[in-house]
């Protein structure tokens, strides 16, 4: 048994993406309510959540986007970039919520004070480039917790695992030509599914070349193509890169009854992923690993994804 | 879709009375693999393709070889009419995008010259801009997601399900349509420029449409071994 932290603020249901859009407040209350009812949430050790300090969020944000992005919300507008970004009032708040809860989780990894921690925030924010909002992602959370651990904690190299069945356009482009933290997707192939980017020849650029891998899934494949491209991909490039801290981008949307995607991970290859990524952290760093909650959008099926999830991190299975 | 959307309109040309050399080093300066040729007026006469050039210039290999130098040295002072292509086949800014796939094709060429009615240069076309604008009219500069999505083979069935995706109030970067593959349907792919594809696939199998699994229906179409 692990110590696991788990980031949880109600104040995350604020906000409000209006009627049948798939990032929805419903993702995370039928999360915490399976987590309750299974008693799992009694034996994690939880992380409040507060507002995270400007400076963080500008180490990947440029400020005028992030005023843009706070006008917009004060204004009343009904979305930020495009149609399908919809925001409220409170969405701005909410997501400068999220990010500083991230900032206390992997500050009680590196205290000692919890082995792992997961991250159940909205918004997500693997999509959000450092000066637009997209995919339903307005802050990229994984980004700003990587930049505060090299800033604030001095890790020096950081691996940043996304297992969302999307593509993180915004985590690659603000990373690709950085040597220091190795960015690695699993996704549905880009010619078929959003946001069209993560090819397997995308690898980096410049001085960040060998610094970013790609494995693109093509729709239909599920379990067997997952166990292999960790394997073969993953497994051998995060063993030479040697992170000193693993951060996960942790999304539920391949499973083979989401519809956002035409990737067919099951119940059990999601267990794998899970017991693959926390066994290589253990192996590379020291279990030192925070899993920040991405996509995943199938309310029937998400609460038993994640909550295996979060077993898998705290030890339980 | 017209050739003056896309064509380069910065003009990269030689002139006639220009040696092979000087042609090169142009080519080389300005990164292009086609160099169209004008008369001192500017109209076009020729055009000169990397591939002339390599064929008149003796070979790299030989460069230590002293006759290198002295055999280069007399190509590259020959003007550059000797070794270009006459009267080649062009097109006009308002000849469409297809035209340039078909000439392009018919003729094996990698670029055209582009002339207004008098016969004077007004830009090049070649394939490159060709595949980008293949890409902006794919949609897949932009975010979205593709759809697959097998249907029978009845008219109408395009516009129900541009009816769909409307209705959901996403744009669409493109959709193209493949017939024949199977027999008595056709596969769309409409590129919707939004992740948000939950509700339309939900709505289109509503409809009675087949959501394909793309790889599946690929191997399912190749022959079959008996």
């Amino acid at each position: 048994m692990r110590r696991t932290g788990f980031l949880y603020d109600p104040r995350f249901l604020l906000h409000e993406t209006g009627e049948d859009h798939p990032e929805c407040p419903d993702r995370l209350r039928v999360i915490i309510a399976a987590m309750e009812q299974s008693g799992l949430m009694e034996q994690l050790v939880p992380i409040k959540a507060e507002k995270a300090k400007q400076r963080w969020i500008e180490a990947v944000h440029h400020i005028r986007y992030m005023l843009r992005f706070e006008e917009t919300c004060a204004f009343g507008m009904p979305s930020l970039d495009h149609d399908e970004n919809r925001i409220c009032y409170d969405t701005y708040d909410v997501a400068i919520l999220a990010v500083g809860g991230i900032l206390k989780a992997v500050d009680a990894v590196m205290a000692g004070e919890v082995d792992n921690a997961f991250c159940a925030v909205r918004p997500p924010g693997h999509h959000a480039e450092s000066d637009r909002a997209m995919g339903f992602c307005y802050l990229n959370n994984v980004a700003i917790a990587a930049r505060y651990l090299q800033e604030n904690w001095k890790i020096q190299r950081i691996g940043i695992i996304d297992f969302d069945v999307h593509h993180g356009n915004g985590t690659q482009h603000i990373f690709e030509q950085d040597p220091t933290v190795f960015y690695y997707s699993i996704h549905e192939h880009p010619s078929f599914a959003y946001p069209g980017t993560g090819r397997d020849f995308d690898i980096g650029i410049g001085e960040g070349e060998g610094f970013t891998k790609n494995s693109p899934v093509l729709p239909g494949r599920g379990d067997e193509e997952y166990r292999k491209r960790l394997t073969e991909e993953l497994l051998p490039a995060m063993s030479a890169f040697q992170p000193q801290f693993l951060l996960l981008s942790a999304g539920f949307d391949a499973h083979r009854q989401d519809l956002m995607s035409g990737v067919n991970l099951s119940t059990e290859g999601y267990d794998y992923v899970s017991r693959l990524l926390i066994d290589l952290g253990a192996q590379l760093c020291g279990g030192r690993l925070v899993s920040i909650l991405e996509g995943g959008y199938q309310l029937d099926i998400l609460p038993l994804l994640v909550t295996n999830h979060i077993k898998y991190l705290a030890g339980l299975r | 879709m017209f050739v003056f959307n896309q064509m380069s309109k910065t003009l990269i040309h030689g002139e006639q009375a220009m040696t092979v050399g000087e042609a090169r080093d142009l080519m080389r300066e300005k990164r292009v693999n086609h160099l169209p040729i004008t008369d001192a007026a500017g109209k076009l006469v020729g055009i000169v393709s990397d591939r002339d050039m390599r064929s008149a210039l003796p070979s790299d290999l030989l460069n230590a070889d002293s006759s290198y130098r002295e055999e280069a040295a007399a190509v590259l002072h020959k003007p550059v009419s000797s070794i270009m292509t006459r009267n080649p086949v062009c097109v006009y800014p308002f000849n469409t995008f297809q035209d340039v796939l078909l000439l392009m094709q018919r003729h094996r060429v990698g670029a055209l010259p582009v002339v207004d009615e008098n016969g004077f240069l007004r830009g090049v076309v070649s394939g490159g801009d060709m595949l980008n604008a293949f890409i902006e009219v794919m949609g897949i500069d932009q975010p979205g997601t593709l759809l697959c999505i097998l249907a029978p083979n009845q008219q109408g069935q395009i516009k129900k399900i541009v009816d769909i995706i409307s209705d959901e109030g996403i744009s669409t970067g493109s959709i193209l349509v493949a017939r024949g593959l199977q027999k008595d349907k056709k596969a769309f792919f409409p590129y919707l420029l939004t992740n948000n594809v939950r509700q339309v696939k939900k709505k289109l199998m509503e409809h009675g449409f087949e959501m394909l699994e793309p790889v599946q229906w690929y191997l399912d179409q190749l022959p079959k071994k008996d």
